[in-house]
């Protein structure tokens, strides 16, 4: 019989590590809700991110919590640079995705991830290295919760919480809701398509980086150039999980994630655990592919 | 078959007939080079049924690599079997799973179906770490005496099977409704054609020829491990391979083997990155800009060359 | 289409044809002169010459950090020995040359590189890459091509079940290296702890943490824990957390230089403070307690060979044991001549060791022939500087003994076995 204490603390780290994934997915479900597009090298910029973080804490002395918006701002201007170099040909003049620019994206952000992670080990060399931020551990009884992953989980909420109040109470936010209802009507309400579109993917970008720097907290030595590849697929079962385009559907994805992956752990072993977590994908695609969210 | 076979047919036979030739006179230190590009070669055919035929980009098709990889390590160290006998092994279980799994995810459209097959990946890799006889992390070795020969020609026939089969499809009636698929699917019910059989059957002989491409990897390197078998790497090559050579085409995956693979046997050992570099560039330029690839390019050139190259 | 068109193309695609098939041809001969006359003259016979010793190492990817120790001992010790006499066969003295390359600490690219290795470059003799995964994709090439391979990184004992003929490990097994540890347990009143072991999943790891499961079991500990994890975990607060729920004193595993970093570190983060630590690999690094401070302090771990312990031609004589090679002293004074070498560990002894075993067995046997050579090999019992040298009928070192390290306040000390130890072992760990 597993001990109900340790139960307890898998389910509060798995609770704090699923609002990091939540907030790692965020920017591709921001990306894929409005403009549609899924970036395959979603990964590689989460990588990017946290590397942004390592750099930081090496040259400049940040800790992750002070990079997430240094990095938020890079990935706005990677955001916009990546919309006008990848998506804006594929995109203007039409009123929704083609099947063909469908397949046209997703081949083009597959070679850029194999481009970015490539350059990535050329640039920073394979060896996996790590921030350090350690600023102690809470006790509330017998569990231990490490201060940083707190600091980083109620960040990760308060970004997500951030986009969500954007997009419902600002004017531009809901110029872009609008853009992800129906392209055409916002035009006949007098917005540039492409500006609207743009500035979502920025947004995206810069979720997606700032994500990663916090996720250095999670893997004090795991930052490489391939970390892309674990993250993406997790990102993408998150998005899928919580529906594509529903702001907080990142949260209940990262949360069912992070969760099942900690949680199951405590009956099985890691690899049954991380098999289950992306194996839910299956079920959720086939039964209920618009996500697990109500609306 | 519709018309007579082509000038890309005989095309394909000299090429293969030259790398047969290569490998018996030039010696193992050729052949050696030359191996891992007809495995490279026999898994872009085989994804290209699914991905460059159907249009169903199949991110993690390494997981029917891995398969026949297991297949043939497994029937090979603990019953000391045939590597032939692997290769059938691998071969078989490939087409079993791509059914089982095929039945379950082809129902869902781009972009799902794409995910879903990473996510297979990565639980699948998962679960073979949990079990011992399959190496359980550790590697599978495969001990057998040194056959470069017979490594060689068995995925040599592989390859040939499959330019066979990829020409006589693209030249078929199946070849009109398959590509019907990639234009409209749901056009493709009213002309009478069953996009759930051709899509399932896309599938399947991408899984049947990857896992006998898988096992023959196998063969060639001694032994598995679960890390490498289900590396991303391969899964990412085979699909910028039929994309740089010209996906659903005959040509393409040779060709995009080619490309693919000489560079970075050059590269190796200098800076073995510039070559997967130069691979995401080229796919880019690829999916922008020629979304045909090199075969297409070619055709829309060139009038001749439209007639000749398939 | 109209009839025209079709003469046209017909004759068209006549030229055509032949056009490719010309170049398809030209290239080819091109192809086969440039490899057989341009890129690789004929392998000279080895009856001149210098004596090539061909490896891939790891000097990027998870393994950088031993494989760079690894390469700089190699280095090393090849230079003293070309100073020193270098290698006589038929009374002529012979350089070695060390031909290497990267292999990014990925399988993947091992069998191709030592392919050619062998077939481009003709190396005539072999090392092993480092890490037991990737000196298990190398070996299957050694019988291939029938060459004498030194596995210097590869402890694994499976390395050894396969039936290779070639392939000798200079390194004492897996399955010893955490003996002394427990050892020192039994011994000091602490049987009946109860022992966590956490370890990564790879043929090596596996290998020791399995082996000292069993022989901890066998000494009367109790195993309340024992779980692996995946190279791929970044995470491991909650196999940390459930390992303290099960009341374990001690904690052993690990895996290589990243995975001990990481236990060390979400052991604080987790806040649990075992009493006694002992993890693979990464424990004998400097940076590993450059990087953890005074988390460090009071970790211990098995290694391979110090510094501190020395073994000379005086030990070797009063133990009537051939020696061969530098000594202690001139091995680390060739090290630091090394470029980026830091200072030398296990994994830069072992790694001399390989290439100094090698460079005796063919002056043992008068010989570069493979056949020749891999006797002398089976054959010899000698003492280096990095210890005793006798291999099984497996191929598996059975003479080399290993040492237990712990860190204490900064320095390094071998506190395990008596014989050689420099200081003794500090009981509890504290976190600082």
């Amino acid at each position: 019989m597993v001990a109900a204490e340790l139960i307890v603390a898998d389910l509060a780290f798995g609770l704090m590590l699923g609002c990091v994934f939540s907030v790692v997915a965020h920017g591709l479900n921001m990306i894929w809700g409005v403009v549609k597009v899924v970036n395959i090298a979603h990964g590689e910029f989460i990588m990017l991110g946290a590397y942004g973080a390592y750099f930081l804490n090496l040259f400049a002395g940040l800790t992750p919590l002070e990079t997430a918006p240094v990095d938020a701002a890079i990935g706005l201007l990677v955001g916009y640079a990546f919309y006008y170099a990848f998506l804006h040909r594929e995109l203007r003049n039409k009123e929704t995705i083609t099947l063909q620019s469908e397949m046209v994206t997703l081949a083009a952000t597959f070679g850029l991830s194999l481009f970015i992670s490539n350059l990535a080990i050329i640039l920073f060399t394979g060896n996996p290295v790590g921030v350090n931020y350690s600023p102690g551990t809470l006790q509330f009884g017998y569990l231990h919760v490490p201060i940083a992953a707190l600091y980083v989980a109620i960040l990760s909420v308060l970004i997500i919480t951030g986009t969500w109040l954007f997009l419902e109470r600002t004017f531009i936010g809901s110029t872009i809701r609008a853009y992800a209802q129906d392209v055409t009507a916002t035009e006949l309400v007098g917005a540039n398509p492409a500006k609207v579109a743009s500035l979502a993917t920025a947004l995206g970008f810069a979720v997606t980086m700032a994500g990663g720097a916090l996720l250095t907290v999670w893997i004090p030595v795991g930052i490489n150039p391939l970390m892309g590849a674990l993250y993406a697929p997790i990102s993408f079962v998150i998005v899928v999980l919580g529906g594509p385009g529903k702001m907080w559907g990142s949260l209940v994805g990262g949360l069912t994630l992070g969760v099942v992956i900690d949680v199951v752990q405590a009956f099985t072993t890691v690899e049954i655990a991380y098999a289950a977590a992306f194996l839910i994908l299956i079920p959720v695609l086939v039964f209920r592919p618009e996500g697990l969210l109500k609306r | 078959m519709i018309g007579k076979p082509g000038l890309t047919l005989y095309g394909l036979f000299i090429v293969m007939a030259l790398l047969a030739a290569a490998a018996l006179l030039l010696g193992v230190a050729v052949s050696s080079i030359l191996v891992l590009l007809l495995i490279y070669a026999a898994l872009a055919y085989s994804i290209n049924f699914i991905t460059g035929m159907i249009g169903y980009v199949d991110f993690g098709h390494v997981l029917f690599m891995a398969i026949g990889s297991y297949a043939l390590a497994t029937l090979v160290s603990y019953y000391g079997a045939n590597p032939l006998l692997g290769v059938g092994l691998g071969a078989l279980l490939g087409l079993v799973f791509a059914l089982g799994i095929g039945l379950v995810i082809l129902r869902f459209r781009g972009v799902y179906f794409a995910i879903t097959t990473v996510v297979l990946v990565l639980a699948a890799y998962n679960i073979v770490l949990q079990f011992p006889q399959l190496g359980a992390g550790g590697e599978i070795i495969v001990n057998l005496k040194f056959q470069p020969l017979a490594t060689y020609f068995t995925i040599w026939t592989i390859v040939l099977i499959e330019i066979v089969l990829t020409y006589y499809v693209n030249r078929s009636r199946i070849g009109f409704g398959i590509r019907a698929i990639k234009n409209e699917e749901d056009a493709a019910s009213a002309v009478g054609v069953s996009p759930r059989t051709l899509k399932l059957t896309g599938y399947m002989l991408g899984g049947l020829f990857g896992g006998a491409g898988g096992a023959v990897y196998a063969w060639s390197i001694s032994g598995v491990t679960a890390g490498p078998a289900f590396d991303f790497t391969f899964s990412l090559l085979m699909l910028a391979m039929i994309i740089i050579g010209g996906v659903g085409t005959s040509i393409g995956p040779l060709l995009g083997a080619v490309v693919v693979y000489i560079p970075s046997y050059f590269l190796l050992t200098t800076v073995a990155q510039a070559q997967p570099l130069m691979i995401g560039l080229l796919v880019i330029i690829m999916a922008l800009f020629l979304p045909d690839g090199i075969v297409g390019l070619l055709r829309r050139s060139n009038e001749h060359l439209r007639l000749v190259l398939e | 289409m109209q009839p025209k068109p079709r003469k046209l193309a017909t004759r068209t695609t006549a030229i055509i044809v032949i056009v490719i098939v010309a170049l398809v041809v030209a290239s080819s001969g091109g192809v086969y002169y440039y490899v057989n006359y341009v890129a690789r003259p004929p392998c000279a016979s080895a009856t001149s010459g210098n004596i090539k010793v061909g490896f891939t190492i790891s000097l990027t990817g998870t393994y950088n950090v031993e494989g760079g120790k690894s390469l700089a001992g190699i280095q090393a010790a090849a230079s003293w020995i070309n100073d020193n006499g270098g290698v006589t066969v038929n009374g002529k003295a012979r350089n070695i040359t060390l031909d290497y390359y990267d292999d990014q600490s990925s399988s993947t690219l091992v069998p191709q590189l030592y392919t050619k290795i062998i077939t481009q470059d003709c190396a005539q003799f072999l090392l092993a890459p480092y890490s037991s995964a990737l000196t298990g994709a190398a070996a299957p090439l050694a019988e291939q091509y029938n060459r004498v391979m030194l596995s210097h990184g590869g402890s694994s004992d499976t390395i050894w079940t396969h039936g290779y003929q070639n392939v000798f490990g200079v390194l004492s097994p897996a399955s010893t290296y955490f003996k002394n540890a427990i050892d020192w347990l039994v011994a000091n009143h602490h049987s009946g702890d109860k022992l966590a072991i956490l370890h990564a999943d790879d043929t090596f790891s596996t290998a020791a943490s399995a082996a000292a499961a069993k022989y901890a079991t066998d000494q009367g500990l109790h195993v309340v824990y024992n779980e692996k994890y995946s190279a791929t975990t970044q995470d491991l607060s909650t196999q940390l957390i459930a390992a303290n729920a099960t009341g374990a004193d001690d904690l052993l595993g690990g895996g290589h230089f990243d995975d001990g970093l990481r236990i060390v570190k979400q052991l604080t983060s987790v806040n649990w403070t075992p009493k006694f630590i002992s993890l693979l690999v990464a424990v004998t690094e400097p940076e590993f307690q450059q990087q953890l401070g005074g988390a460090a302090n009071l970790v211990t771990g098995p290694s391979q060979w110090e510094t501190i312990v020395t073994y000379s031609p005086a030990t070797a004589q009063a133990a009537n044991i051939p020696w061969y090679g530098p000594n202690e002293t001139q091995f680390v004074n060739y090290y630091s001549k090394q470029s980026n070498a830091g200072s030398p560990t296990y994994h830069s002894g072992e790694a001399g060791a390989a290439v100094v075993v090698l460079a005796d067995a063919i002056q043992t046997a008068n010989s570069t022939d493979t056949t020749n050579v891999r006797q002398a090999i089976s054959n010899m019992h000698i003492m280096t500087f990095f210890g005793q040298f006798k291999v099984d009928a497996t191929g598996k070192q059975s003479g080399h003994s290993m040492v237990l390290v712990q860190w204490q306040s900064g320095g390094l000390l071998v506190v395990a076995p008596d014989a050689v130890a420099s200081g003794t072992v500090k009981y509890p760990y504290t976190g600082s």
